[in-house]
């Protein structure tokens, strides 16, 4: 039911993520320039991300929800794990993102390294202008063999 | 025009996502209650009452980077580092010429650095060393850690840095010592497993039965997650390595760089 607030927030949150893949998305593909083009994957796995929290999370009855931390464990007992369990948001999302995030960062900085490069190399990091340079050196090849 | 075509191509491919969404294809979000493997797994992550079938670490989300789906971290690990060394490779000759020059910022900021990078450095052990209790780990940890010296990097000049100790060797040095003590927390329980004649597995953390052995759960009175507690200390010291590595080298000066570039005028 939309009426209700956490429905209602939580849909507010699936439409601008659902609007935030797209504009990564099309950045991704539409964009010329190498480093815009970074930003919109970064965008774009960043997204994914939330997404995936957001799966993990739950309503709690009773009360909001509390983060996958056990931090009673100093009196820990069957009761109070049970309760910690009744209210806890699901860990797997989390850790599964964990890891995501350190690809993407890994991925990045190869990207980043590789546009770097690209500048150093051609003086431009518009796709477009890379495209055209490459055919002309292409062509000096051919001309000098 | 083509962009046009691309625009509707993404607007498609969203709407189609969207649909799924709201068909369930996610469940009902936000969930109303846990998964089964959820519950399975916040119940396993303390409860010392039952040593044999929990990985005694109060923070469920380390215990499942780490223990519940410790190879999986592990080959993160490999894929991680692996684009380090990719990046680090693109700078082959360059990695080794050292004694370049760096312009430092004002008198203020460098004393406030001085202020600053000792916080961050207790920060990042701080989340390190606490991850089995507390939200963080040993990647945030290092992560953290890294930001000290970029931010010296910065303020200092990349010489003061080098002059300091913090050289492009020594980073190596301790990022392969982290990942070596990483492979030998993992292969520990199956040597000592073969030398002692009896059952144990790779990155087996707490004992199992049929399987006794188990790394200490406690420092002191301090749940230590076992395994969890090293590995995250020798992953925080394996990133915050690997990020200095690669700051060291993108920071050298453009002109060192381009050098790296000489003869490849020809065949792209």
């Amino acid at each position: 039911m939309v009426g209700d607030p956490k429905t209602l927030v939580a849909l507010i949150v699936l439409f601008s993520l659902y609007a935030n893949l797209g504009a990564s998305m099309y950045g991704v593909i539409a964009r010329k320039n190498l480093v815009k083009k970074l930003i919109c994957l970064t965008m774009l796995g960043d997204t994914v991300n939330v997404f995936a929290i957001l799966v993990g999370y739950r309503l709690s009855r009773g009360g909001t929800p509390v983060p996958p931390v056990f931090t009673e464990w100093s009196k820990a007992s069957e009761k109070l794990l049970a309760n910690f369990v009744s209210r806890s948001v699901d860990p797997l999302p989390q850790a599964l993102v964990l890891t995501a995030i350190v690809i993407n960062l890994a991925v990045t900085i190869f990207l980043a390294t590789l546009i770097l490069y690209t500048h150093r190399h051609f003086g431009t990091v518009e796709m477009d202008r890379v495209s055209e340079m490459k055919k002309g050196e292409l062509v000096d090849e051919v001309e000098v063999s | 025009m083509r962009n046009v075509v691309v625009a509707l191509a993404v607007v498609f491919t969203v709407l189609l996502l969207a649909y799924a969404t709201y068909l369930g294809a996610l469940g009902p979000i936000p969930p109303n209650d846990l998964r089964e493997l959820a519950k399975a797994l916040l119940e396993r992550s303390y409860r010392p009452w039952n040593p044999f079938n929990t990985s005694m670490c109060p923070e469920a989300v380390t215990a499942v980077v780490w223990d519940f789906r410790g190879l999986d971290t592990v080959f993160e690990t490999v894929v991680f580092y692996g684009a380090i060394v990719a990046t680090l490779a693109l700078y082959r000759t360059t990695s080794r010429s050292l004694g370049l020059v760096g312009e430092r910022l004002s008198l203020i900021v460098r004393y406030a650095t001085l202020v600053s990078v000792p916080m961050i450095l207790i920060v990042a052990a701080a989340t390190a060393l606490h991850g089995q209790l507390t939200p963080g780990g040993g990647f945030q940890g290092g992560a953290i850690a890294a930001v000290a010296p970029v931010v010296a990097l910065v303020v200092f000049g990349r010489r003061k840095l080098l002059d300091l100790g913090v050289t492009y060797v020594k980073a190596l040095i301790v990022r392969n010592l982290a990942l070596v003590a990483i492979a030998l927390t993992a292969l520990g329980p199956l040597i000592a497993g073969i030398v002692l004649g009896i059952d144990a597995y790779v990155l087996q953390n707490q004992g199992k039965v049929g399987a006794p052995l188990s790394y200490p759960p406690w420092i002191l009175d301090v749940p230590s997650g076992g395994s969890v507690i090293l590995f995250n200390i020798f992953e925080a010291l394996a990133v915050a390595a690997g990020f200095t590595l690669v700051f060291l080298t993108l920071a050298l000066d453009e002109e060192t760089a381009r050098r790296e570039l000489v003869g490849e005028d020809r065949g792209w």
